[in-house]
């Protein structure tokens, strides 16, 4: 019978870190803070590296136990320069899966970054991302590719024609110097009925405007998909999900894409 | 919202008030409560207040009623409202001066709140199998130990029958499902949450 509160006792040593306020607070004194770009200070800005490699998953959501399998498979590809989990990150969008899936990608050689999805902007999710990740519209040079990282979760924001935002899109596809190709990163695809009807056509127009613009990736269905919905010639990809065990690996050299589905 | 909220903590004092004056109608008399609580975490506010009730013949039964609160400073801002049901399921005596509830299991739900948490998704941009949980609505699962010391041994005249502290750890339905479908890569003391708290009787 004493073995009761003596389980309890220890349970409570170890777990010092264990009071909790709420399951929606949005930080905690032990939270990570600004995970992308300690990560991408971390990758540097590859100007010598003629191969950029990197792996595009996500959905990790309530899938932890093959996040981890996750992170030994990407371990053991030699050359890869940075992995991006494409959104829903947690399923709840609350701190504490957040920090849970943190913990796992911090097994990653790789530095990662991480890309809003919808489940993340449950509940207080949105402010819990900014403080451990960052902002929801990023974006990065690597290798001479610049990759622009995004929300379109347009369902979250409620149609309100923000989401995806589109000035700010055409913002950063502004010719740079250093850079030669683009490459667009969000969570829902212009094909899903989450992505706002209302700019499917100018979203797909800015990136075919854009020269040097490789293509579209994307994650959300947990299905893997390859589609053009223009003639540019321009590729959008969709990733499965963290849990159906896939992912893509993606090579660009010499202003060349090209993938690998894998499985884990 | 807070206007809302002040009403029910209003609301809440002045049955207490009411309770404790004895002007109301002598079958009114359950509604005053055995206890007082403060706690500290437990994932119901930074620190929460409430009233407590001794539930059954034996008294073993637990019903707590707390108001909770979370400052933005704690990753607020977070008003909630408890309710919590638990039973002491082992009494043990300590000589004289106290009693040791070494095993409380509970049940307890908690309302938070905040303008970014609704009690269901808007049924016009989500059709009800899209999310299916509420974000403001949440059933946890506690078990709590409680050590209660005698109110006559510790201040003899206060008129406080006794007073305890109690330590009693919490999860939720998230925490849960994802510990369940990720046996491996979470333990029990991911999803147990803990909290303190101090009760008095009178």
């Amino acid at each position: 019978m004493f073995l009761v509160p003596a389980l309890i006792t220890v349970m409570g040593l170890m777990s010092c870190n264990n009071f909790e306020y709420s399951p929606n607070q949005v930080f905690d004194k032990n939270s990570y803070k600004d995970i992308n770009a300690g990560n991408l200070k971390r990758l540097g800005d590859g100007r010598k590296d003629d191969t950029v490699r990197f792996i595009l998953s996500g959905d990790t959501q309530r899938s932890r136990d093959e996040t981890i399998r996750f992170t030994k498979k990407a371990n053991e590809i030699p050359g890869i320069d940075f992995v991006v989990v494409a959104g829903d990150i947690t399923e709840y969008g609350v701190l504490q899966e957040m920090e849970w899936i943190s913990r796992s990608l911090s097994k990653l050689k790789a530095p990662y970054v991480a890309v809003i999805g919808n489940h993340d902007l449950t509940s207080r999710g949105r402010e819990a991302f900014m403080n451990m990740f960052g902002p929801l519209n990023y974006s990065f040079v690597y290798g001479g590719v610049k990759f622009v990282c995004h929300d379109t979760n347009s369902r979250e924001h409620k149609f309100n024609g923000e989401a995806p935002n589109i000035p700010w899109l055409k913002a950063e596809l502004q010719a740079q110097e250093g850079v030669n190709n683009y490459i667009a990163i969000s969570h829902v695809p212009p094909n899903s009925a989450d992505f706002d009807p209302k700019l499917i056509a100018d979203y797909t127009a800015t990136f075919a405007a854009v020269p040097g613009f490789l293509a579209s990736l994307h994650a959300h269905t947990h299905r893997y998909e390859l589609f053009y919905p223009d003639n540019s010639g321009i590729p959008y990809f969709v990733t499965s999900a963290m849990g159906n065990e896939e992912f893509l690996l993606i090579e660009i050299i010499n202003h060349k894409l090209s993938f690998e589905r894998i499985h884990f | 919202m807070n206007g809302f909220i002040f009403k029910i903590i209003c609301l809440g004092l002045l049955l207490l008030v009411a309770g404790t004056t004895k002007v109301s109608a002598q079958h009114l008399k359950f509604l005053i409560p055995d206890n007082a609580i403060v706690q500290f975490a437990g994932s119901i506010g930074y620190f929460s207040v409430g009233a407590g009730y001794d539930l059954f013949k034996n008294k073993r039964g637990i019903l707590d009623f707390n108001y909770g609160y979370v400052p933005a400073s704690k990753g607020g801002e977070l008003n909630i409202v408890t309710a919590k049901f638990a039973y002491k399921a082992y009494e043990v005596k300590l000589r004289d001066w106290g009693k040791l509830y070494p095993f409380n299991p509970g049940f307890f739900l908690s309302y938070t709140f905040h303008p970014e948490l609704s009690y269901r998704f808007n049924r016009n941009r989500y059709s009800s199998d899209y999310y299916r949980w509420s974000e403001a609505l949440r059933p946890h699962l506690s078990i709590a130990t409680e050590i209660e010391f005698n109110g006559d041994k510790l201040m003899k005249g206060s008129g406080i029958k006794a007073v305890s502290l109690y330590t009693e750890f919490n999860t939720n339905d998230y925490y849960l499902i994802n510990y369940i479908q990720n046996t491996s890569s979470l333990t029990l003391a991911d999803i147990f949450q803990l909290g303190i708290g101090l009760r008095v009787k009178f």
